[in-house]
This record gives structure tokens, sequence and C-alpha cells, in this order.
């Protein structure tokens, strides 16, 4: 796995957490869906934002002043510098908070935290990219990190379901993918989720997935979303398209308050989600408690 | 138990000494003082208001540390204005401890690795740097110690930067332990050296317990499904008292506190036998049932952070036996899993 936080850390002197937040001014609100929003946040300190770094994977704290502080990964890509973004779900105090606020309003964000995908470790193979509903979310953040560096990756494919049209996330994003020459794009919903002028297919996101033409050889792939597709598409990427479980990575959302291994809140056995995750390979998911 | 850097014998009366001195540094002073029945951590201006007789305070040392409640962050929000923050004044106060036991001091250890592993919680650290504990060994134990089993003994000095060996007449022979403890005991010059003999009062006598954590470890490490677990949790009210008062117990919350105008960030103790502790927002729960989470705690203290961390998170204090209001009790889970292994 990644060497990208624990290593760092370790090797130069401890770094200090006060659980200060960096001050964010949300920039631009996009409604994805009828109950996921993306907000783009922008540094009011510039130093701070020029400063900031993080990789595909890692996740951070949003926080509303006066509801509290919870956990996203950071959807856009390190590649594009400058802001990050968060899709963010309404479904509990602090989302549905989130979902009140407008451009121009401050939020606090503390991160990056956690380990990353590892986007160099795929240099050079075929990389398929499985998503369903908002699990896109931290996907999305490595596609964009793989296309900005196209020449450098193999064949991508990406394969993205949702419950109906209407929950697809990034539906922009998706024409730009589709319209690409050098991506292979499978876009889906689940039968009875289709619209009169739906032109994707129609089904479970595993069974699409069995049908793809995905090589076996020299291929990765980062899978995300709701734990049932997450169980079913798992044996289609290694029984049918022959992937080994130690290629194919995907990311743990437990509940956290802390964020840097100290809560206690977030482990599986005896590993922290926010530590040693929260991107896992699915071999290593085989051999924790199931407590995710 | 390590070799102390230095030995001084002191006759009755040094702590008086020492607590005027501290006094007069400005030095804030706390020592276990008898309230409600129960003995607890309270600042003192006088040694005597100290307690003589007790076994342990109920809360533990690590509240000095890492506060039952502690504001993290400031906010306040004007009409028609941003929202502005900052740092909630933290600011470490110089601290000396008094009277606390090998237990509690030998958690310190678990504490530290917790708060410092990879990234170092500013809060601790600063209070940790600011704070001296002077040790002192049992010479009284209850049926619920049981800190030898754990590898710690009553006289055991670890932990401590001065530790304490009373002797019958109010004297003591204290160990200079490190650079803060020499720091201290440069504040007795001219205290009344002891009379007579430097007998000390006998350390208590505490049981190891009829538990073997090695066979403990051995047998968590590959039962994670067993039906002991089911068992062993119907008592459980899940109230978390037993985390509260526990001295390496750690979990904590963050939450928001706040009016519609200003309001704090707040880090407070948290439970891993709470069933919200994992709960997700969108109804999800990792550990759903209180055996679930009993395993957790359990796990954790045995198995998890040995694994991680090379060490055991429990030292035998026996608060959470003395507070459990079920009888749950830590000794015979350790008991049962000891034979179970066997």
């Amino acid at each position: 796995m990644c060497t990208c936080n624990t290593a760092t850390a370790a090797e130069d002197a401890l770094m200090d957490v006060d659980y200060v937040p960096y001050r964010m001014r949300i920039d631009k609100v996009t409604a994805e869906t009828p109950d996921v929003k993306t907000f783009k946040l922008v540094f009011e300190n510039e130093e701070q934002g020029e400063a900031f770094t993080f990789k595909a994977g890692q996740f951070g704290l949003y926080s509303i002043f006066g509801y509290g502080e919870a956990t996203f990964c950071v959807a856009s890509s390190p590649t594009r510098k400058g802001y990050i973004e968060c899709s963010i779900k309404c479904a509990g105090r602090v989302t549905q908070a989130f979902h009140q606020l407008n451009e121009g309003d401050i939020v606090g964000f503390r991160g990056p935290y956690g380990n990353c995908f590892p986007v160099e470790e795929m240099k050079g193979k075929n990389v398929v990219f499985v998503g369903g509903g908002i699990g896109l979310a931290p996907v999305r953040s490595v596609i964009w990190n793989v296309l900005d560096r196209r020449e450098e990756f193999g064949d991508i494919t990406i394969c993205y379901g949702a419950r109906t049209v209407a929950d697809l996330v990034y539906k922009d994003e998706l024409k730009q993918w589709d319209a690409r020459d050098d991506v292979k794009t499978i876009f889906t919903v689940d039968p009875g989720g289709e619209t009169p002028d739906w032109t994707g297919q129609v089904g479970f996101v595993p069974t699409v997935l069995g049908e793809a033409d995905i090589p076996a050889e020299n291929t990765v792939c980062v899978l995300c979303g709701p734990p049932i597709m997450i169980k079913f598409s798992l044996p289609v990427l290694t029984a049918t398209h022959g992937l080994s479980k130690e290629n194919v990575f995907t990311t743990l959302e437990n509940r956290m308050k802390c964020g840097i291994g100290k809560c206690g809140r977030c482990n599986v056995g005896n590993l922290y989600v926010c530590k040693d995750g929260p991107v896992f390979r699915c071999s290593q998911l085989e051999e924790l408690p199931p407590e995710f | 138990m390590t070799d102390p850097r230095e030995k001084l014998v002191v006759g009755a009366g040094w702590q008086e000494k020492l607590v005027d001195a501290l006094h007069g540094d400005n030095v804030r002073v706390l020592a276990p003082v008898l309230t409600e029945g129960t003995a607890e951590f309270r600042e003192i201006s006088a040694a005597a208001e100290m307690a003589t007789e007790w076994i342990n305070t109920r809360t533990p040392v690590k509240a000095v540390l890492f506060p039952r409640t502690e504001a993290l962050v400031e906010f306040e929000r004007r009409p028609g204005e941003d929202v502005q923050f900052t740092a909630a004044d933290n600011e470490a106060v110089p601290t000396v401890v008094l009277g606390a036991r090998p237990c509690d001091l030998n958690a310190l250890d678990v504490l530290d690795t917790v708060f410092n592993w990879d990234y170092r919680d500013k809060l601790y650290a600063e209070r940790r740097a600011a704070t001296t504990f002077v040790g002192v060994a049992c010479t009284r134990s209850d049926e619920a110690c049981f800190c030898t089993g754990m590898g710690g003994r009553a006289d055991d000095n670890e932990g401590s930067d001065l530790f304490v060996r009373p002797m019958p007449d109010g004297g003591a022979v204290l160990e200079v332990m490190n650079e803060r403890g020499a720091a201290l005991a440069k504040r007795l010059d001219g205290a009344a050296p002891a009379v007579g003999t430097e007998e000390l009062v006998p350390p208590a006598q505490v049981g190891a317990g009829p538990f073997d954590t090695e066979k403990v470890k051995e047998w968590l490490d590959t039962h994670f499904d067993d039906d002991f677990w089911t068992d062993m949790s119907l008592k459980c009210l899940g109230c978390g008292a037993c985390s509260y008062l526990c001295p390496t117990c750690h979990c904590f919350d963050i939450v928001d506190e706040s009016d519609w105008r200003k309001g704090q960030r707040r880090r407070n103790w948290d439970c891993c036998s709470f069933a919200q502790f994992t709960k997700h927002a969108s109804g999800h729960n990792p550990r759903p049932e209180q055996h679930s989470r009993c395993r957790n705690r359990i796990m954790h203290k045995f198995k998890y952070f040995i694994d991680r961390f090379g060490r055991k998170a429990c030292v035998g204090c026996g608060r959470c036996i003395r507070v459990c209001g079920a009888g749950q009790d830590l000794v015979d889970i350790l008991a049962e899993i000891t034979t179970a292994a066997s």
C-alpha cells in the first residue's frame, strides 16, 4: 500500500494536531442528485492553500460550526490544484446542515488524513473503475488523477451505476468521460430506475460488469459503492474477469472523530480505518473481522 | 521497577514543605482529597487537605492530562458576518500531582503511545510536559485490585518522576526517577531528615488473579466469533462507567456546543460500549449488538493494543470492577477465557 502518510509523519518530526480546521469558503455548490450536493471549497488563507497537498483516496473532516464535523473523502483530483471538492449525501445532522449552505459560506476542513490509492503502482496498467451511487466520489478523484496523466496508463474502463437516472452523480462528467475515445464507459441504472430517454444500460452493477470486456492481465480495479454492490462485484472481478484480490482496491468509511488514530472509533480489529486505510486491498479485507 | 537515579530520606512534614514550596513557585498542586466518601484528585492549598487513608482515587490520573471535557475551538457568528473561529485557550498549567498510584502511572504509557504515535496531540503533549507525577507505593489494596496480574506491583516506581515509599512515622524514602523528579527533590532541600531507621510501611499484597494474559491473548487471536461474547455481555448495561474510570481508555468524541451566536467545539470522553459509538448516519452500525461492543473492549485491551503497540491496555487498577452497577468483573472474564484456552 502507498506510504503517503504514515511513513512521512514517522520519518519527519511528528505533526502537531490541535483540531483547529482550515478556514474554507464555499466557491461553488452543485446539486448532483435530489440528496447529493458537491461543494467546491477554497482556502481563505492563500498560504495554507498553496502548501496544501493530498493524494487520491485521502479524506478529511468537514465541519460547520455549531453542527460539528463529518468525515468524507476528497472527491476532487490532486492534479487539480487550488481547491478541494466533496460530495455530500444528506443523511445526518452535519450533512443536512451542509445542504443548507450557499456559495460564499465558511466551513472548516481538517486533513488530509489516511492512506491513498496507489496511483503510482497503477502506472502502465489497465485500470477499471467500478462505482455505485455516491461511492463514485472517491473513485472520481482517482479517475481524474489518471485521466490528467492519461498517457501513463493502459486501457481505462469506468463502470458506474445508481438506483435511478436521477441518482447518478457527476452527470456532466459522465458525459465528458463517455465522449472520450481513450476511455471505455459503462453506465447503468437499476431495473425500474431508467427514464424514457436513458441510453445507458439497465441492470445492477455486478451484472453489467460481468458482461463487460475487461482484460485479465495487467489490470487493477478501484471499487467503491454500497456494501451489497461490493459483495457481488468482487467475485465478478475475480472469477469472471480473472483479477486477483490484491489488485482490487476499495475504501472503507467507518465513523470517525479524530481522523488520526486516537479517538478509537473506526477500528476494524487492530487496524484503524483512518490510519491503515481508508484504502484497502480486497485481499486485506478478507482477513479482517467483519466490523465495517 | 527501575533503579532510581538517587534516593532521599525525608522525615515527617516533607509534604507540607513541598506543597508550600510549589505554591511559592505558582505551581498547581493536585492530590487525592476525600470527597463524598471517595478520593478524587483536587487542587490543594495545603498538604493537610490530602487524604491519608485511601486506596485509589475514583477518577484516574488520566483526567489531569486528558480531561473529561475540554474546548478545542471557540467560534462566534455575528449577524451579517462570516463565522469566526480560533483555537480554544488550552495553555497548560504547570502542575505537580501528588499521591498518584503506580497502576495509574503505568497507564500513562498507554496514553503517551496513543496521543503521540504518528500525529502528536498538542493538547495532551503540552499538559504532559507541564506535569510532574509523584507516585506513591500502595500500602493498602482491596479485593478489586489486580495490578500484579498485569505485570505491575503495589510499589512499582515505573512512570513516576518522583516515587514515594512511605515510612510509618510520616517520613518517606523518595526515589528520583528522572530530571523532573530531581527538580522537585531540590525543592525539598532542608526538609527534616528522617529519625531512626529507614523502615518502610510494607507494600500492599495484591493477588495476581486466576488468569494468564498470554493464554488470554492466544484465545482472543482465534475466537472473534464465539458464544462466550454473547454470554459475557448479557450483564452489560452499556453505561460506559468502566471506560470513563479506566486509566487507559482514551476514546473521545468531538462535538459542537453552541447557541445561535457562539459556541465551542469540544472533546469529550466517549466509550466503545455505547450503541451509538460506531453508528453511521446511514443507520449502518459495524458493532450493532452489545456483545460486539463488549468484545471490542476486551479485544482492544488484551489483543489489538498488543498487536499494534506491544503492550496490554490494562493495568489492573480494578476501577471497572468497583464501579460496575451490574457486577461485571473483568478478572472473572479473564479467568473464564484462561480456562477456555487451557
